[in-house]
């Protein structure tokens, strides 16, 4: 890069373009810095909001600069040194602040307090931001006629320093992970100091430095000021907490924040049978040590059991195929915390291979004086065999055949906490993963599926259920009936049964004294009928509960059962109350039997009798529920509001509690739409006909950079979520995508500066190309990303990357070329609002991908992404309209 | 100590003892309040709030007995909740007690306390003491409550919370016994329980409470985080080789609840439809 003056003025040189690209890279890694902080502290969902706080920033810079255009572009460089300067100490001094304030969503409603605290993490968050925003702005006004050079140092720097962060992981915890912007920021300055020529400057870029460094260290020491704020209520708080607590690892990775503790008052059996406690002559103590993965958790690491406990594993729902299968050859998709893979052993398994898709917790495993001691060197066994990379994929490479593959509460922080994890990807339990599943299997192995089963009414076990026959159906198993065996355990745990090829009468017979003598419910056997309520009953139930008055047929308030005043009456006298007590004064529900099973168990039975018999359509479509089975387009078990049925549940949200999460997305998509209008709008209210009154086209223009906008960070989410199916990590797949997207537009932006000249014929046809591409990856993106998956990592990296260039190249010549344009037509009014537009449409379009993902799938928003950018042509031919009295013309 | 403030050693020397036959007004909202006043010296507004929330609840169906009722009147929840929540003390709403506890939804307390089925004389275990509400509640059922807190200085200052209001004259509250310990394993000194009381979550029933359970005894257990919780519903039935067997419900029978409202409550009402 050329060393000259290119925009007149000193200072535009190389070092001005590194410092644009490290700042631009300092806000990127800022921005997930303060994600790690949320995802560490308190909830890692209200962490996507400060994507939205960020371009807000955007924003407000643009909105304030364009209304005051003259007098930035007049003190451009003042303003440019003075927010550079500024940007680390409040950064550093926001961050500090916020974690004074601890936001706890779980009280925002019973505590009026905690909303004054999401606005103070709001408002302080957003101040390093806008701080930013406005260095970036200035220079980009300064810089409008060579705009694309600088938008090329922008976007390369926020993606090498993006993949720079991710790298930083490995070394800093959460809490000291925000020196790492810092660190960018302060050679962003010394960058600006250089090209500015300027010891003064030098100076002040070095005293800030200090500044900012001294509020993250030696201040927040001195006044004992906590940097991260880890709420009360992460589980790794309580374990903090127990007398006996000890931290027994601990590792700061891309992949997570792990830690480990060890305490006596760990207990953990998930799923285990209440029979255990009838049965078992002993049960084992300190057996487990809890994992915790950015505080969440825990998962248990179970302590290799004496002989003699063996028995204990009898009782927990993954022992369930070892009734049928001896010294069976085992594959366990998700290692977790071990305890799939002891059961296994321990059932006399003749080999078991586990997989798992998070190397830092294997690495733990394998690597760990402690752990290893604790566990038996469980990975070291002789008869386990280890997969560093994610089941799913590694069966799908068809490395093998089993005689039982092991699904058992995989990812189970995220599905036994309801609400938030609306937009998780759970490419785990997909009816193309099932698939991939029961390939594995021999003839007659077993797929063993467990899933947690607390919600009521039943949302996710259902669309499990529904997925898992699908799968089966598209093995072309001859009876599917005999393919299954359901069991499950009310409020706890539901594990669902296949057998390739079909359970013989024997087997069935077996699971079904295993399932009596566990006290689980039955869900399903071949063959097998139960009484239970009328389908329609249940269903009509459900719905008048949600959208309607509560109706009779299910028992309100709830009776006492026969237990409760006969057969269980207490030895005290006056143990029970009357069932005519009981019965409120009104009435209600003293017509309404105890039901004989409960209502999620009859319906879970029924669900079963529909997808056997062909009537799961007109189930599924009298279920107040979404129970879509998971697919690849689809892979999510939250979401189950239906979005056309929001307008009837909007005054009674509270029945809605485990739907949070994602009737949070709608509250964001909502803010973010009304933000980002009145932030388009005010520029406009005060401009349209004064500061932009000589520029022609200002609607299309506004059109133009909001289609750029939304349909730049559309793609951007999207493909994230997308890539995660051959990255198989979310982080991973995060940073290949914001590096690979921000270089190769940085590059497209670059090469799209030599033909500005022939912007009007040339442009269309990149949008059209863009828009081809995006239908192209939304309708079969998956089926390739499934293949690059089966490849070694080494090669999966740059086929991911060879797959983000097309587009991502493409994407990052429009929004330069229209931006110099505006600047080389005379409309210099037009050019900050245009960046502003840009950017709040991003929050728009960053908002709406997972309600679009969820409701339609990941390819729609592509496809949405795609129609956006043909929408943007009749827009460009707007902005190009020169002013009255003539500028250059445009090819 | 929680509630001290409110305490007013003029009239110490009126103040009613907790016994099993008082004569509380059940029928008139005034008559609640006056009594109160003037036998067990309570703040009248706190009162007024805990008669409104009442109605509330039995309209609501949370609550169906009787002596919960009357259980309910009797408890003084603004002493158990923090100073800083004390003026939600009677929202339908959980609160933060600190140290990552919550003390329910007076909704939830009461549900759970009618579906317990607590009868005079019964030996309760509660798991998880927290703020003591509930324990307090159940020592106007019965005589004899167990409560175990895992938390060291929450399970100080609760015990704090009780001594104080006992040297009050709340006597009932001597019949709660509290320790500091891991409820997992229960309190096998004190077992058999005719009703075990979890209010705390856990991935399994844990096998030693289930063991110090009574034939025929129930247990509730709470599923899933504050604000969306199931209450799991135990009893422990014998079958008729003199075996066991454990069965599983739900103490509002699979019903979609609204656990925290949106709705505000104004006066004796609850704005809206669907919760009243």
């Amino acid at each position: 890069m050329r060393a000259t003056h290119e925009s007149g003025d000193p200072g535009f040189g190389t070092p001005l373009y590194v410092a644009v690209g490290l700042l631009a890279g300092a806000i990127i890694a800022l921005q997930i810095t303060v994600m790690r902080i949320f995802a560490a502290g308190n909830w890692a969902h209200f962490g996507s909001f400060i994507v939205s706080v960020a371009m807000l920033g955007v924003g407000i810079s643009s909105t304030v600069m364009c209304v005051r255009q003259p007098w930035f572009e007049r003190h451009w460089r003042g303003v440019a040194g003075a927010a550079l300067i500024a940007f680390g100490p409040v950064a550093a001094g926001a961050n500090l602040g916020a974690q004074q304030v601890p936001f706890n969503a779980m009280f925002l409603i019973a505590d009026p307090q905690q909303k004054w605290r999401l606005a103070a993490n709001f408002g302080l968050y957003l101040l390093p931001f806008v701080t930013g925003s406005l260095f970036l702005g200035s220079v980009f006004l300064k810089a409008r006629e060579r705009f694309a050079r600088v938008y090329f140092a922008d976007l390369v720097g926020c993606g090498v320093c993006g993949l720079g962060l991710l790298g930083g992981m490995f070394l800093y915890t959460p809490e000291q992970l925000i020196q790492i912007p810092l660190f960018m920021w302060v050679a962003a300055g010394a960058c600006w100091a250089l090209a500015m020529r300027s010891t003064r400057l030098a100076l002040a870029v070095a005293a800030a430095g200090a500044l900012a460094f001294a509020i993250h260290l030696p201040l927040a020491d001195a006044f004992d000021l906590p940097r991260l704020a880890v709420s009360d209520y992460k589980g790794v708080s309580y374990a903090r907490r127990f007398p006996d607590s000890k931290q027994v690892y601990e590792r700061a990775t891309p992949f997570g924040y792990l830690e480990v503790y060890s305490s006596s008052y760990l207990h953990f059996a998930p799923g285990l049978s209440d029979n255990a406690a009838l049965d078992l002559p002993e049960m084992p103590s300190n057996a487990y040590l809890g994992l915790y993965v950015d505080g969440d958790g825990p998962n248990g690491i179970i302590r290799e059991l004496p002989a003699a406990q063996t028995k204990y594993f009898d009782y927990l729902p993954m022992a369930l195929p070892f009734l049928l299968k001896d010294q069976p050859d085992v594959f366990v998709v998700q290692f977790g915390g071990g305890l799939s893979a002891a059961a296994a052993l321990r059932k006399g398994a003749r080999s078991v291979t586990v997989a798992d898709s998070n190397p830092a917790v294997l690495s733990a495993f394998r690597h760990d004086a402690g752990l290893r001691g604790f566990t038996g060197d469980i990975l070291h066994k002789p008869r386990l065999k280890t997969v560093a990379q994610d089941g799913r994929i590694h069966l799908s490479h068809g490395a093998g055949r089993y005689d039982v593959v092991d699904l058992s509460l995989a990812d189970s922080a995220g599905l036994s906490s309801p609400g938030g994890f609306a937009i998780a990807e759970k490419y785990n339990y997909t009816r193309e993963a099932m698939q991939v599943y029961m390939r594995g299997l021999k003839e007659g192995g077993i797929l063993s599926v467990t899933l947690w089963n607390k919600e009521e009414p039943p949302k996710s076990v259902l669309r499990l259920y529904a997925t898992l026959v699908e799968a089966a159906r598209a093995m072309g198993e001859p009876d599917v009936r005999r393919c299954f065996f359901v069991t499950s355990s009310y409020l706890s745990t539901a594990t669902v049964l296949y057998q390739r090829g079909g359970f013989g009468d024997e087997a069935i017979a077996k699971l079904q004294a295993r399932t009596a003598a566990l006290s689980f419910d039955e869900i399903y056997a071949p063959g097998a009928k139960y009484e239970v309520d009328p389908l329609e009953t249940i269903l009509a139930a459900y719905r008048a509960q949600l959208f309607g008055a509560v109706p009779k047929t299910l028992p309100h308030p709830p009776l006492p059962n026969a237990a409760d005043t006969e057969d269980q009456a207490s030895p005290v006298e006056d143990a029970a109350p009357a069932e005519e007590e009981a019965v409120p004064e009104d009435g209600a529900g003293a017509d309404g039997p105890t039901p004989k099973t409960m209502p999620s168990i009859a319906l879970a039975r029924h669900a079963w009798q529909a997808l056997m018999d062909g009537s799961w359509p007109a189930l599924a479509a009298g279920y107040p529920f979404d129970l879509h089975p998971l697919s690849n387009e689809k892979p999510y078990f939250a979401a189950y509001l239906r979005p056309r049925d929001l307008p009837a549940v909007l005054d009674r949200l509270d029945l809605l509690q485990d739907e949070w999460g994602y009737l949070l997305l709608w509250a964001t998509l909502f803010i973010a739409c009304a933000s980002g209008l009145l932030l388009i709008a005010l520029p406009a209210i005060f401009g349209w006909r004064s500061l932009f009154a000589r520029c022609p086209g200002k609607a299309g223009t506004l059109l133009y950079f909001a289609c750029l906008g939304m349909g730049y960070i559309m793609v951007e989410v999207a493909l994230i979520s997308h890539f995660t199916l051959a990255l198989s990590n979310a982080t991973v797949s995060a940073a290949v995508l914001i590096t690979g997207m921000l270089v190769f537009s940085g590059i497209g932006s670059l090469v799209a500066e030599r033909h500005l000249d022939r912007a009007r014929t040339r442009l269309p046809f990149v949008f059209a190309t863009i828009a081809i591409l995006l239908v192209a990856y939304g309708v079969g993106i998956d089926r390739a990303l499934d293949w690059v998956g089966t490849l070694p990592y080494a090669w999966r990296l740059p086929c991911c990357f060879a797959l983000i260039f097309p587009p991502a190249f493409l994407m990052g010549m429009p929004m330069p070329t229209g931006m110099t344009w505006l600047a080389r037509l005379g409309k210099a009014p037009l050019f900050l609002w245009a960046w502003g537009v840009n950017g709040c449409m991003s929050v728009v379009g960053a908002a709406a991908v997972p309600i679009l993902a969820t409701s339609f799938g990941v390819g729609a928003a592509l496809v949405a992404a795609g129609a956006l950018y043909l929408l943007a042509v009749p827009g460009l031919f707007a902005l190009l309209r020169p002013l009255p009295g003539g500028a250059a013309a445009v090819a | 100590m929680a509630g001290a403030a409110a305490w007013n050693p003029l009239r110490a020397s009126t103040f009613l003892p907790f016994t099993w036959d008082l004569a509380l007004p059940a029928d008139d909202r005034k008559a609640f309040v006056d009594w109160m006043v003037a036998n067990r010296l309570e703040d009248a507004k706190f009162l007024g709030q805990r008669w409104d929330r009442l109605q509330v609840m039995v309209r609501n169906k949370d609550v169906w007995e009787d002596s919960v009722k009357r259980a309910f009147l009797m408890t003084p929840r603004d002493e158990f909740v923090p100073t800083r929540n004390r003026s939600h003390a009677y929202d339908n709403n959980f609160l933060d007690i600190g140290y990552g506890v919550t003390i329910s939804g007076p909704h939830l307390v009461g549900h759970m306390t009618s579906s317990l089925g607590v009868a005079r004389g019964a030996k309760v275990l509660e798991i998880g003491t927290g703020s003591g509400y509930q324990s307090a509640v159940l020592a106007h059922l019965t005589d004899q409550v167990f409560s175990i807190e895992i938390i060291k200085p929450l399970a100080e200052r609760t015990r704090g919370i009780y001594d104080g209001l006992i040297s009050r004259g709340y006597d009932e509250f001597k019949a709660v016994t509290t320790k500091n310990a891991d409820g997992y394993y229960g309190w096998e000194e004190h077992a058999p329980f005719d009703r075990i009381i979890v209010t705390c979550g856990i991935d399994h029933v844990p096998p030693p409470l289930l063991q110090q359970l009574k034939p025929q005894g129930a247990m509730l257990v709470p599923v899933g985080p504050p604000g969306a919780q199931r209450v799991l519903r135990i009893v422990k039935e014998q079958t008729a080789d003199g075996g066991a067997r454990i069965s599983r419900s739900d103490i509002y029978n699979g019903r979609i609840v609204p656990f925290v409202p949106f709705k505000k409550l104004e006066g004796d009402k609850i704005s809206g439809t669907h919760n009243t």
